[in-house]
């Protein structure tokens, strides 16, 4: 049995150590906000916070996880950073299909977690792991510039 | 002066000169053996007054004669070499592209026609002992008898036991393509003669079992030399600079001596421990490429008596430094990705790390996801060739542990030469203690290599 500390909450898992975080999440768990895309750590739609700092669960062996909290699409709207990522999001009309956006919207909270005033080149590092088939990229850049001045 | 004491004082002079001739052959040409530096006598096993230093440590002892031939087969890391990636193990086929020119590994499964079936106890003894192959032809010092002569006619045995238990596979691999001379055969018994002591290993009478046992595992079996000791021009071992480090395939074998900044004479004895049963070590970086695939096929499999008796050996070699490897930068980057990377690197670097890097190594170096993608603190990042780091950025990394799989992608398709050179750069500018200047040059010879 493995222990996690998930949005707050402890859940037990009875899977092998070197399983992803990712397939414990979608598959195990049921929560399934976060989004499998590449699964080689190269497109970021499976991100998820791990004690506020941004990690691709679909390399993440679940057993080497321990004692830090993980924070996921469904939890992230508790955060004070999460709520105003979220609610830019949503006042810029961000979205277009939505595939890739659990995980922009972890990466850029994780963003001002760090750089509460980012400019366009704190945004371009933090975000260039994170990749939209869509092209959203323009209105992830205002919206992460707008929830950052919001208060 | 009389004639007589003329013509002594010539034959005089000639001896000199011969004398000095034989001494500077002996001494540039041929050099020390790899166990010359330990001095002290060496003794039969039998006069040895502690446990013998060869066979398997004693707690498999009992084991039969095919477990025990097993352990020594991984110890001597024979699978690494006789096996193509993705291929059956020890149906041989794996190329070795030499400046001479490709080398392929033979079978050494059991199969009559293209294996070793046929051969008997003799047959292999003369083939490990001293690279004559069964029909008379010799061998090609890349299978590495000179290490191998060491190994008792027991373990010998043992490890032929070993491979005629598994499933005979029938596989022919491709001819060797060496150029002239290269491809004359008969030339390497002149290198046998010249490299090949052609002995088994003897324990050192002042010298403790255990260091014996390490001196044994690392020298007979695990034949770490050939890799992490430079040659010299006819291919030989240079003792002279043993375990100092050199280049092999492409990638860089480091400095094993206990050289405080550049070799491993910082690590303490957990740390090496750490490294050669895991391939990974808090701080000191973690195995790729060659040396992941000696801990994932050999060096994990061996018992913890075993991995203290090398570490023992491993202390005992003299140190040697490597004047141009920097000590390594033991802390992280900034976690800022503007902060912690010098100007006049070039911006594609830095780009191309925010895309496919950050996500796992993050812009600290130290990596949230497993402590085996954490650069901080490794050799390769600290290493102003880059050499290493283009090498796992080509190919990936694929480590077999005992904890399971752990992967990362090879991007030696994804990015052209030029993108490579500027990731490497980068990724030796921000966590090394050094920076590095790999051209797409080098890289385009790297991808050449492979
Ligand atoms: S699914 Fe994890 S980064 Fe693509
Ligand atoms: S919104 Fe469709 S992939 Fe990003």
């Amino acid at each position: 049995m493995i222990n996690l500390r998930i949005n707050g909450d402890m859940r037990a898992v009875d899977v092998p150590g070197d399983m992803p975080l990712l397939w414990v999440l979608r598959d195990i768990l049921g929560l399934t906000g976060t989004k499998f895309g590449c699964g080689i750590a190269q497109c970021g739609a499976c991100t998820v916070h791990l004690d506020g700092i941004p990690v691709r669960s679909c390399l993440l062996p679940v057993g080497t996880i321990g004692e830090r909290a993980i924070t996921t699409i469904e939890g992230i709207a508790e955060t004070p950073n999460g709520a105003k990522i979220q609610k830019a999001w949503l006042d810029l009309e961000v979205i277009q299909c939505g595939y890739c956006q659990s995980g922009q919207i972890m990466s850029a909270t994780a963003l001002l977690n760090v750089t509460p005033n980012p400019d366009d080149a704190d945004i371009d590092a933090a975000m260039a792991g994170n990749i939209c088939r869509c092209g959203t990229y323009v209105r992830i850049r205002e919206a992460i510039k707008q929830a950052a001045k919001s208060v | 002066m009389t004639l007589s004491s003329n013509g002594m004082l010539i034959r005089t002079g000639i001896l000199a000169v011969i004398v000095i001739v034989v001494v500077a052959f002996f001494w540039f040409v041929v050099g020390p053996g790899p166990l010359d530096f330990a001095g002290g006598k060496t003794v039969a096993i039998a006069a040895y007054s502690g446990a013998n230093p060869t066979g398997v440590p004693v707690e498999f002892a009992k084991d039969d004669l095919v477990t025990r031939g097993r352990y020594l087969t991984q110890a001597a890391d024979c699978q690494a070499c006789h096996t193509t990636e993705g291929g059956l193990p020890f149906a041989g086929g794996r190329a070795f592209k030499t400046p001479f020119g490709t080398l392929y590994s033979p079978n050494i499964t059991p199969d009559r026609e293209t294996g070793i079936g046929t051969w008997t106890d003799a047959d292999l003894l003369q083939a490990i002992h001293q690279g004559i192959s069964r029909d008379g032809t010799r061998l090609y010092p890349a299978f590495p008898y000179a290490a191998y002569t060491y190994l008792a006619d027991a373990d010998v045995l043992a490890i032929k036991a070993y491979l005629f238990s598994l499933p005979a596979v029938h596989n022919a691999p491709p001819a060797n393509s060496l150029a002239f001379p290269y491809n004359q055969r008969w030339l390497m018994a002149i290198w046998s003669f010249l490299y090949n002591p052609d002995q088994r290993f003897q324990p050192n009478a002042e010298r403790s079992p255990e260091w014996n046992r390490g001196a044994y595992l690392a020298e007979a079996l695990g034949h770490c030399g050939d890799c992490h000791t430079p040659r010299n021009r006819l291919q030989a071992l240079d003792n002279h600079r043993k375990f100092a480090g050199t280049v092999v395939q492409g990638w860089r074998a480091y400095n094993i001596t206990g050289d405080q900044d550049t070799g491993v004479g910082a690590w303490n004895n957990a740390e090496l421990t750490s490294y050669l049963s895991t391939g990974h070590a808090t701080g000191r970086g973690t195995a790729s490429g060659p040396m992941a695939e000696a801990v994932d096929l050999s060096l994990a499999h061996l018992s913890a008596t075993d991995h203290a008796a090398i570490v023992a050996y491993l202390r005992s070699v003299p140190a040697i430094p490597s004047p141009d490897l920097p000590a390594p930068k033991a802390e992280p980057a900034p976690a800022a990705p503007k902060l912690g990377t010098p100007a006049g690197i070039d911006s594609r670097g830095q780009k191309l790390f925010a895309g496919a890097c950050a996500g796992c190594h993050d812009w600290t170096g130290v990596s949230p996801l497993s402590p085996l993608a954490t650069l901080t603190g490794g050799r390769a990042v600290n290493d102003p060739s880059a050499a290493n780091v283009a090498q796992i950025i080509l190919l990936g990394a694929l480590r077999q542990t005992i904890q399971g799989v752990s992967i990362m992608p090879a991007f030696g398709s994804a990015y052209s030469d030029v993108e490579i050179a500027a990731l490497a750069n980068y990724v030796v500018a921000r966590f090394g203690a050094k920076p590095s200047a790999i051209t797409a040059e080098e890289i385009a010879e790297l991808r050449r290599m492979q």
